[in-house]
């Protein structure tokens, strides 16, 4: 999961990294007087890439602009995200602007060193030049690595970015992190100064990251998808706050297929949802958190319900279904059960006896009709 | 060592006598799987479903001459389960456990690259040759014997295409979930060579997702091999969240990297059809081979 930027400072700054003098602002009630000369630089805090296109990123000469900026920025959403916090840091004056990355390559199963001359490019731009060096998990071939690219520099930067090599290689394998990126790196007098920082980290590790877990509940507004896996054990990611259809669904690839096509039908899916259904083992709870997420948000319209049981016993869990649904009254609307596969036929009597007013199909067109004719839709 | 598997193949389970590994050495024997011996820390058991059970990886070869492994252990377990089974020189070996942390994968996929194994893995519901025999959980309703190979980042979305393919008559000659985290064992285009040069096979399947580059990289493969094979392919998440991770670990996009956008381009520019339902492409699969 990606950090906002903020959060991975806070990261950086426990490695001893370098970072510009900053202050993180949540609302404009909040905003300290600014010391000192600016100009300033006002970001938004917000966990997606391409923020400064975006128009999250702004750069302000004085005070009375930042002030401004911030209560803009405070009311705004960046790529769908709302601002909740910006970021305002004094801006680096006069120097050259770097790009060090640190992340781990699937592909040839090593940590790959970006190092480029530049600021402000795309990791992906950044991937595809020739400034890259693959090399082994371990710290000193990381530092190695960044010490090799740097040696056209001169002496003093050498120094300065050897250094920084060796402490984002100590934090990217203690924390166990997916990416460390600093876009732009700046350099003064004393070395390097991380100017942004953008930190992928690995959710499955974080049994033994107390610190990052610790960095995402005391930030569980900024990232709730996160916070919901961390507390109930299972994935769901809100993907539109405005959504008409809840789902609920089991398995990663076939939940994410199900947004698409609802999507290209003309739906609007509220969430993403893999409840794992070989989890429940004969208790609602799971659907019971589900059907109130849902039910927390205004515009659903419909509940759709879509189990693929290659194992799992669909007759036990049409009677978790039931139970969950009963024991949630806020669920007010109507409810479409897409089962298919173990025990379809004894889920099905199930259903039709304690919940007759719910529409069960084995095929998934099917279902997808019911629910165009409870939006009002014509059946695609 | 995927290419060579048969009912003939020799396979241990790790971690057969946990509730969930005994209920699956059942279903994979009553599938044809040859499983010749179970590994477990409980010194207890020395049996499961008629299966001997032995201490650790080594007696259990020793004893039994198998090759392939599937591990059925736990997230933190998965390492030591895999090292267990290298030394023991077992060749392929399937690990189902979720949740593994990536730098865990990461030293595993090492591992087993030194030692010249095959890891299908982490966070897969295992592989299969149809009407043969399974490692792992593939459900049995999906499976049939037939002319598609499939290869698929998602249990779930791969269980669904095959189910409704098999309905229509069209089954698969081989089936290998690599998983959805980043950092595995077997990727997409490792299998591609694997499934051109298998005779029973006429078509692929790729079942993929948005999130890292494995159907860029198979995109690659693809473009440079000589291939007259048809690839469909489906690439859910197009309306996946950026910087969240869909239920998958892999399945993760920041910035441009990873995108829907990205991984069809490639996939077309390669000569693969991409399908924007899995209606789509059971109509076509069906048109090609049923």
């Amino acid at each position: 999961m990606l950090l906002i930027e903020s959060d991975g400072k806070a990261l950086f700054r426990a490695a001893g990294l370098r970072v510009p003098e900053g202050v993180v602002v949540g609302a404009i009630e909040e905003m300290p007087a600014l010391a000192g000369a600016g100009p300033w630089i006002v970001k938004a805090q917000v966990p997606v890439g391409g923020r400064g296109k975006a128009g999250g990123v702004v750069r302000c000469d004085d005070a009375a602009a930042v002030r401004s900026v911030v209560a803009r920025l405070l009311q705004s959403r960046i790529k769908g995200h709302a601002v909740q916090r910006c970021l305002v840091e004094r801006a680096v004056q006069g120097s050259d602007e770097y790009y060090l990355s640190l992340m781990l390559d699937p592909a040839a199963c090593a940590v790959r060193v970006a190092l480029l001359r530049e600021g402000g490019v795309e990791v992906e731009q950044a991937v595809a030049t020739q400034r890259v060096r693959l090399c082994d998990p371990e710290p000193a071939a990381i530092a190695a690595a960044v010490r090799e690219l740097a040696s056209d520099e001169p002496n003093a930067r050498q120094a300065a970015i050897a250094d920084i090599g060796e402490k984002l290689a100590a934090l990217f394998l203690a924390r166990e992190l997916m990416l460390a990126e600093i876009n732009p790196l700046f350099f003064d007098a004393q070395g390097c100064i991380a100017g942004d920082a953008k930190v992928v980290v690995d959710l499955n590790a974080l049994d033994r990251q107390p610190d990052i877990a610790a960095l995402i509940e005391r930030n569980a507004a900024i990232y709730p998808d996160a916070v919901r896996k961390l507390h109930d054990g299972f994935d769901y990611v809100e993907v539109d706050p405005d959504g008409e259809i809840g789902l609920v669904t089991t398995g990663a690839g076939l939940s994410m297929m199900l947004i698409d096509e609802l999507t290209a039908r003309g739906g609007k899916p509220l969430n993403f949802c893999d409840i794992r259904t070989g989890q429940l083992r004969g208790d609602p709870t799971r659907l019971m958190r589900v059907f109130e997420w849902i039910s927390s948000r205004p515009n659903v319209r419909v509940v759709l319900v879509n189990i693929f049981a290659g194992i799992t016993d669909l007759a036990e869990f049409a009677e978790l279904l039931c139970a969950a649904l009963e024991r949630t009254p806020a669920i007010k609307v109507p409810v479409v059960a897409r089962i298919v596969g173990n025990r379809f036929a004894e889920a099905r009597a199930v259903l039709a006896q304690k919940r007759p007013d719910i529409a069960v199909e084995e095929a998934l067109d099917r279902a997808l009709g019911h629910v165009d004719r409870v939006l009002g839709r014509p059946h695609a | 060592m995927i290419g060579e598997l048969s009912r003939r193949t020799p396979c241990l389970v790790q971690g057969a006598t946990g509730r969930t590994g005994r209920a699956h050495v059942e279903r994979m024997l009553a599938y044809g799987t040859n499983i010749v011996a179970g590994v477990s820390g409980r010194a207890d058991v020395t049996e499961v479903a008629g299966v001997p059970v032995f201490g650790d990886c080594k007696a259990a070869v020793d004893a039994t001459g198998a090759v392939a492994s599937l591990a059925m252990v736990p997230p933190a377990g998965v390492f030591a389960a895999v090292e267990n089974a290298l030394a023991a020189g077992i060749r392929l070996i399937v690990t189902v456990a979720e949740g593994i942390p990536v730098h865990d994968s990461l030293r595993i996929s090492r591992k087993v690259r030194a030692a010249g194994a095959t890891w299908v893995g982490p966070s897969t519901p295992g592989l299969a040759v149809p009407g043969e025999m399974k490692l792992g959980f593939l459900p049995d309703v999906s499976l049939k014997p037939g002319p598609l190979a499939f290869m698929a980042k998602s249990g779930t979305l791969s269980y669904e295409t095959g189910y409704r393919l098999a309905s229509v008559g069209v089954g698969q000659s081989i089936w290998v979930g690599v998983g959805g985290d980043p950092v595995k064992g077997v990727r997409f285009a490792d299998l591609l060579p694997l499934f051109l040069r298998d005779a029973r096979t006429r078509g692929i399947v790729l079942i993929g997702e948005v999130g890292g580059s494995e159907e860029e990289e198979f995109a690659d493969a693809l473009a440079k091999a000589d291939s007259s094979k048809p690839v469909y392919a489906l690439v859910a998440g197009r309306g996946a969240k950026e910087g969240v991770s869909m239920g998958h670990a892999g399945a993760l996009m920041f910035g441009d990297v990873g995108t829907f956008a990205s991984k069809k381009k490639r996939l077309e520019a390669a000569g693969a059809r991409v399908f924007a339902s899995i209606d789509d492409l059971v109509s076509a699969c069906r048109r090609d081979h049923a």
